[in-house]
């Protein structure tokens, strides 16, 4: 009797189950739209309606239901950000529905691109200015229209344009360089280091005084990979723009390039003046070590502000290039998150209507630049956030003492090259192998360098 | 002839009736190995039209290649280390829960809970002990214990054998146990009469008739030990430097990261390659020593 009222109970909970679900997939869609119309009535003023059904572009005028796939390489500051795209198109295009995958940047996305490339592009890709030349290439990727490319910086393009088409939406941007706490300089009287002789009176007396100079996290193989692109930057890309494609040519190697042996040799300097467990140091419990003033220094770049106001919000720091060996450095720029579109969308206009939010809609922009601490590559979009750091960039700014770091990366790319050169800097500062041993395995791996 | 006609019916049944199951298999094994097979001789980049044939060429940089042999020495260390801890703790366990201890069910619970983790989980969660719950204890104890096995190359293997066979310990012991409950209680007593000691007893009664659980442990461990990538993932990522990639990972950053499919084919080959070669020796040697009750 049991059995048999048990049997009944689970035949009639997947009879429910399936009924539910066919239930839920005839209107699945529906149900997202009227979620959206109170968003639509309560946040959207009257005139920045007008003018949104003005520039609408024509998907939205049928009111067809789409729904559009987006792939998102996502930095480790971005995740969430999704959640605010998702509401702010609901509330001006509710017939559209975006159909997230998130993975990390550094680890899913490219392969996840590579299995898409056999079986079909999402409608949208969202990675960094640099997957622009990776797949742009391939001829995957579909030209961004200038309605919404015209609403960004005109630095925004530069490194997203191939052969005079745009493939690439620069949404935001990120500055690298050494954070530092600010009032512990203001404390022991240093002064923004220029040059390598001041930087190492800075490490000199931070030692003395019993200071950890730099805060590191190399237990994350990426933020290896990452300093040393800063360092080649300053010291290699500086004054020798092409060394990348001089690299593939023959003309100049790592094993005989002193500027480029020079900024690997900087990965020693930082570890033998960071924690002694900087291989077993996560990026949070190491940024929380320079807030709580255990270090004096970091090489990092915009991520760590996420956490440096997270764990405390009246923390001050500024920034300031890796000084070179010949004292002009200039702080690194990159543009970040870059919206790209699928060749072969069957939804051009869909696309179009979710490019029109996240280039025109102004508070969304502000909001995801304040979550991600990030600056804008929009026209006229400033962040809100408190960022002590920006004073710097400011000046250096005025100075003309910035670079864009797309430069060094889409000659010297990352996944499979960057990435593997940042392992072999570890196993040299771990001592298993030699300095040469480590140039000579960038020099080997020179048929990885370039996505082309 | 009526018999004959029997036996092909049964035939044509038994053919019908493995017709799915290797139509599957064909599929979602054999094709993509032929198909591995094929990459591992161009010089297939992942992402063009474009296969170009290079024939062995691939097969003979791998030997060239010293990150791929270092990957393989750290595999092979953890592989040993792993089937012979594992195998041995798996064992004492299952022979201390077999001797009528008190609360065996609950000590069976606790030692089978980790494998019900994901490796993944597993590796985050002993990257956070050793980097800062056991250094904790230092601080508490005033003790001075090296806890930070992840992050030096010397150390960084006997902390992943650690983690590894803290959660696949139970798993096997369960095996071992099932083996150990279907000796014949008749064999213990006989040999009891004849005089052997309980150390005996388990070398001459307990360890031949547990014969085939050793086999499916052995095997079973090693291949899986071979294989090992989603503990790496996240806890070393196979640092620090090269220390602690496994071939597995390897060949996901050669083909997928590093954009060479080709390369990475010829890596994967050579990776199933051993798995059945190594499969094959251990099972036809186990298989050699096992008995029947």
């Amino acid at each position: 009797m049991k059995k048999k009222l048990l049997s009944a109970i689970l035949c009639s909970a997947m009879i429910a189950g399936t009924l539910a679900g066919c239930g839920g997939s005839s209107d699945g869609g529906a149900a997202q739209a009227p979620a959206a119309e109170p968003a639509t009535e309560g946040e959207a003023p009257a005139d920045e309606t007008a003018e949104a059904q003005e520039e609408a572009p024509a998907a939205s005028a049928d009111g067809e239901e789409v729904t559009l796939t987006v792939l998102a390489g996502q930095s480790t500051t971005d995740a969430g950000i999704e959640d605010m795209i998702d509401e702010a198109l609901a509330a001006k295009y509710p017939n559209i529905t975006l159909e997230w995958e998130c993975t990390g940047w550094d680890g899913e996305f490219h392969p996840k691109m590579q299995q898409y490339m056999q079986s079909g592009l999402p409608d949208i890709i969202i990675g960094k200015a640099q997957d622009v030349n990776t797949y742009a290439s391939q001829g995957l990727l579909g030209e961004i229209d200038a309605t919404y490319l015209d609403r960004g910086l005109d630095a925004a393009r530069e490194n997203v344009t191939i052969d005079g088409k745009t493939y690439g939406l620069v949404y935001n941007a990120l500055y690298q360089g050494v954070y530092y706490n600010k009032t512990m300089f203001a404390e022991n009287g240093w002064s923004v280091p220029a040059t390598q002789d001041e930087l190492q009176a800075i490490i000199d007396d931070c030692k003395a005084k019993g200071i950890t100079p730099f805060a590191s996290h190399m237990v994350d193989t990426w933020s290896i990979g990452n300093v040393t692109m800063q360092f080649m930057m300053n010291d290699v890309f500086n004054n020798t723009p092409d060394w990348g494609d001089k690299f593939r040519a023959g003309e100049v190697t790592f094993a005989d390039d002193k500027a480029a042996q020079t900024a690997y040799s900087y990965n020693k300097l930082i570890f033998d003046n960071t924690y002694p467990e900087t291989f077993s140091t996560e990026q949070t419990d190491c940024d929380a070590r320079m807030v709580l003033g255990e270090a004096a220094m970091k090489v990092s770049g915009s991520w760590s502000i996420q956490n440096f106001l997270d764990i405390d919000e009246n923390f001050d720091f500024g920034i300031f290039p890796f000084p070179n060996q010949t004292g002009d450095s200039k702080l690194i720029f990159e543009p970040n998150i870059a919206i790209m579109t699928s060749a072969e969308t069957e939804h051009q206009d869909a696309v179009n209507c979710v490019l029109d939010v996240l280039s025109g809609d102004k508070d969304l922009a502000v909001e995801i630049l304040d979550f991600t601490k990030t600056a804008s590559m929009l026209k006229d979009v400033v962040p809100t956030f408190t960022n002590p750091s920006q004073v710097d960039i400011d000046e250096y700014a005025s100075k003309g003492m910035i670079v864009d770091v797309t430069l060094g990366n889409n000659q010297l790319v990352w996944g499979g090259f960057q990435e593997e050169n940042a392992s072999d800097i570890a196993a040299y500062l771990q001592g298993d192998i030699s300095f040469e041993e480590c140039l000579s395995a960038s020099d080997a791996r020179v048929g990885s360098s370039s996505a082309q | 002839m009526k018999k004959r006609t029997m036996q092909d019916k049964m035939n044509r049944q038994y053919l019908l009736l493995i017709l799915p199951g290797m139509a599957i298999f064909t599929v979602g094994v054999i094709l993509p190995l032929l198909l591995a097979f094929r990459y591992s001789v161009t010089s297939w980049d992942g992402m063009s039209v474009e296969k170009q044939f290079v024939g062995i060429s691939n097969y003979i940089n791998l030997w060239k290649d010293a990150n791929f042999r270092q990957a393989w020495w750290f595999t092979i260390k953890f592989t040993i280390a792993n089937t012979i801890v594992q195998n041995v703790f798996a064992l004492l366990f299952a022979v201390a829960l077999d001797s009528g201890i008190k609360a065996q069910k609950v000590y069976r619970t606790i030692l089978f809970i980790p494998c019900l983790v994901s490796a993944v989980i597993v590796g985050f969660v002993w990257l956070k002990l050793y980097s800062n719950v056991l250094p904790e204890l230092n601080e508490i104890f005033g003790t001075n214990i090296n806890f930070l096995l992840f992050g030096d190359g010397k150390t960084v293997l006997s902390g992943l054998v650690i983690a590894n066979n803290w959660q696949w310990i139970g798993y096997w012991m369960l095996i071992y146990l099932a083996g150990l409950q279907s000796v014949p209680s008749d064999l213990y007593e006989a040999a009891k009469v004849d005089g052997a000691n309980a150390v005996q007893r388990f070398f001459n009664v307990t360890i031949p008739m547990l014969a085939p659980a050793i086999t499916i442990c052995v095997v079973g461990i090693t291949t899986g030990s071979l294989k090992v990538y989603d503990l790496l993932v996240s806890s070393t990522g196979g640092g620090p430097g090269r220390a602690s990639t496994s071939v597995i990972q390897m060949i996901y950053a050669t083909a997928i990261s590093g954009r060479q499919y080709g390369y990475g084919s010829a890596m994967s080959v050579t990776l199933v390659f051993i798995l059945l070669l190594v499969a094959m020796i251990q099972v036809k040697g186990l298989k050699s020593k096992e008995v029947q009750s």
